[in-house]
C-alpha cells in the first residue's frame, strides 16, 4: 500500500487530467461555401505533458442560405480516421472501412453506429468559433 | 603446452569468480539428442531472433529521441545517415514478422504433437502467454518512428482498446497518459517497448526455460521413453545455438540490406487522404471489428478475442487425455482446424478489402 499507491498515482495522474478545451477561430461566416460542407482546418496550442505543441486537423462545417451552421468532427465514430464530404453522393466516406454518413452526419453504411459528433459553435463579430476539445 | 597454460588461466579466472560450482553443473546438463532434430527447430530460431531483437533494439536506442517534432528525424538519421544503420533497424524490423510466424509455427507443433500435455502444461502456459506479449510490443514500437503508418496505427488501436466495455477508454488513458497522441503518449510507449515489456518477456522466457529443464522435452512420438540417448548441452546445443545465430544474422542483415525496412512520411494528424492499412498478423482481428457492427461490436472486439485467447491458454487443462498421437485426437485437432480456418478466412477477407478491393 505504503509503495503501490504512490506508484500507481505517479503513473496515472496525467491520464487523469481533462484538457478543458478552448473556441477556435475559423475566420470569417461568410466565406463559408453555402449549402455545401466545407473543411475547415484547425491548428491551435495544446499543452500535451510539460510541452506546448501544435494540435491539427479538420472539421466539417455546412451554412444554408439562412445562415443556420453545422459543424461535424472529422473524427470517424468507428476507428477514428478522418471522413471525407463526396460532394457527387452527398455521404461521408470513411476510407479506412467504408464507413458512410448522410448530410444529417447519421451512419448509413459500413461499420460506423454512432453519428458524427456536432461540435458546439457560435458566430461573434462575423467569424464562426467552434469549441475544439482534444 | 600452449593449452596447458590457457587452460590453468581459465581455471584462475573461474576459481576468482566463484564460478567452479555453475561450471560443474554446465559440463554435466545433458538434453535428450532430439533436441537435435530439424523438428525441434523452431523453439531455437525464436530464442536466436529474441536475442537479435535485443541487440538491434539497443543498437537503435543510440540515435533515437522519443519527441514528437524528433523522433521522426532521429529515426531518419539513423536508417539512412548511419553506416548499417538499414541492417539494424532492418534486423529489428524482419526479426519481429519472422518472430510472428515462427511462433505461430512453434505453437502449431505443440498443438498437432500433443507435446502441451501433462507434465508440460506450463511450458505451453508461459508460450501462449509470451505470444501475447508480441503485439503489445507491436503497438507499442509502431508509434516509435512518429511516421503515417504507426501514428494511424495507433489510432485505430487506441479506438479499438477505447471500444472494449467498462474498462477500454480508462485503459487507452492510461496507455496515452491523457487523451492526445503527443510526446507523454510517445514517451511512455517508448518505456513500456523498451524497459517494461522487455522486462516481463525475459521473466516469462524464463519460466518457460524453468519448465523446460524440469519437465523435459516431450518424448518424439512412437519412440521408447525408456530409451532416450541424451547429449550434453553444452558444447553440443549451444555449438547448434551460435551457429543458427550466425547464419541467422547474415541472412536478415542482407535482407535488409536490400530491401531497406519501411520509414513512412513524417506523422501528420491532418492528412486527411492517408488511409492505414493493417498489417498482415493483425487483419483477422481487424476484419473480426469491422464484421460486427453496433450493438454486437463487443464481440469483435472483446468477447472473440478474450475467448480464443482463453481456449488457447486452458486448452491443456481442458484436453487432459494422455494420448498425443495426432490420429488419436481428431476431435481437438479438428476443433483447432476449424478455428485456424476461421482466422486465415478472416484475414484473407482483410486483405481483399484493404489491399485488392479499395475503392476510391
Amino acid at each position: 500500500m505504503i509503495t503501490g499507491v504512490p506508484l500507481a498515482t505517479y503513473a496515472i495522474f496525467p491520464a487523469l487530467k481533462d484538457n478543458p478545451g478552448s473556441w477556435i477561430d475559423f475566420g470569417s461566416v461568410e466565406n463559408l461555401e453555402l449549402d455545401n460542407f466545407n473543411m475547415l482546418s484547425y491548428e491551435f496550442m495544446v499543452k500535451d505533458g510539460w510541452i506546448i505543441l501544435p494540435q491539427r486537423g479538420f472539421v466539417w462545417a455546412r451554412a444554408d442560405a439562412e445562415k443556420q451552421i453545422k459543424i461535424f468532427s472529422s473524427t470517424c465514430t468507428h476507428l477514428a480516421c478522418n471522413v471525407i464530404w463526396q460532394e457527387e453522393t452527398q455521404e461521408f466516406i470513411c476510407p479506412c472501412h467504408s464507413g458512410r454518413f448522410n448530410a444529417q452526419g447519421m451512419p448509413v453504411a459500413g461499420p460506423p453506429s454512432r453519428p458524427l459528433s456536432v461540435l458546439e459553435h457560435k458566430v461573434t463579430d462575423g467569424n464562426l468559433l467552434v469549441f475544439m476539445k482534444v | 603446452m600452449n593449452d596447458m597454460r590457457v587452460e590453468t588461466r581459465s581455471q584462475k579466472i573461474i576459481e576468482l569468480l566463484s564460478l567452479g560450482e555453475s561450471r560443474d553443473r554446465l559440463l554435466a546438463f545433458e538434453v535428450p539428442k532430439d533436441a537435435l532434430t530439424w523438428t525441434r527447430f523452431c523453439g531455437s530460431l525464436l530464442l536466436v531472433l529474441l536475442i537479435l531483437l535485443f541487440f538491434s533494439g539497443i543498437f537503435m536506442a543510440f540515435y533515437y529521441s522519443p519527441v514528437p517534432g524528433t523522433a521522426y528525424d532521429s529515426v531518419d538519421f539513423a536508417l539512412f545517415k548511419i553506416p548499417f544503420g538499414s541492417v539494424v533497424k532492418g534486423i529489428h524490423h524482419y526479426s519481429w514478422n519472422l518472430l510472428l510466424m515462427v511462433m505461430g509455427i512453434h505453437l502449431g507443433r505443440s498443438l498437432i504433437l500433443g507435446s502441451y500435455k501433462a507434465p508440460r502444461q506450463m511450458v505451453w502456459v508461459t508460450g501462449v502467454i509470451i505470444l501475447f506479449f508480441v503485439p503489445l510490443f507491436i503497438i507499442t514500437g509502431d508509434l516509435l518512428p512518429w511516421d503515417q503508418t504507426g501514428y494511424w496505427s495507433t489510432q485505430v488501436r487506441l479506438s479499438i482498446i477505447s471500444s472494449v466495455p467498462f474498462i477500454g477508454k480508462s485503459a487507452a488513458r492510461f496507455l496515452l497518459g491523457g487523451s492526445l497522441t503527443g510526446v507523454v503518449a510517445l514517451t511512455r510507449f517508448y518505456i513500456f517497448h523498451i524497459l517494461l515489456l522487455p522486462g516481463f518477456l525475459v521473466l516469462f522466457l524464463a519460466m518457460h526455460f524453468h519448465f523446460i529443464r524440469h519437465r523435459g522435452l516431450s518424448e518424439p512420438l512412437g519412440t521408447d521413453p525408456v530409451f532416450r540417448p541424451r547429449i550434453p548441452f553444452y558444447p553440443n546445443l549451444v555449438n547448434r545455438w551460435l551457429f543458427l545465430f550466425i547464419i541467422v544474422s547474415v541472412v536478415l542483415a542482407i535482407i535488409s540490406r536490400h530491401w531497406t525496412p519501411p520509414l513512412g512520411d513524417p506523422a501528420d494528424p491532418t492528412d486527411s487522404s492517408y488511409i492505414p492499412k493493417p498489417e498482415w498478423w493483425v487483419l483477422f482481428l481487424n476484419q473480426l471489428v469491422s464484421v460486427f457492427k453496433g450493438g454486437l461490436a463487443v464481440l469483435g472486439s472483446t468477447l472473440i478475442p478474450a475467448g480464443l485467447a482463453g481456449l488457447l491458454i486452458g486448452l491443456p487443462f481442458m484436453d487432459r487425455s494422455p494420448y498425443r498421437h495426432p490420429a488419436g485426437r481428431w476431435k481437438i485437432l479438428l476443433s483447432a482446424a476449424i478455428l485456424s480456418g476461421f482466422i486465415i478466412g478472416l484475414s484473407i477477407m482483410g486483405y481483399l478489402e484493404h489491399f485488392v478491393l479499395v475503392k476510391h
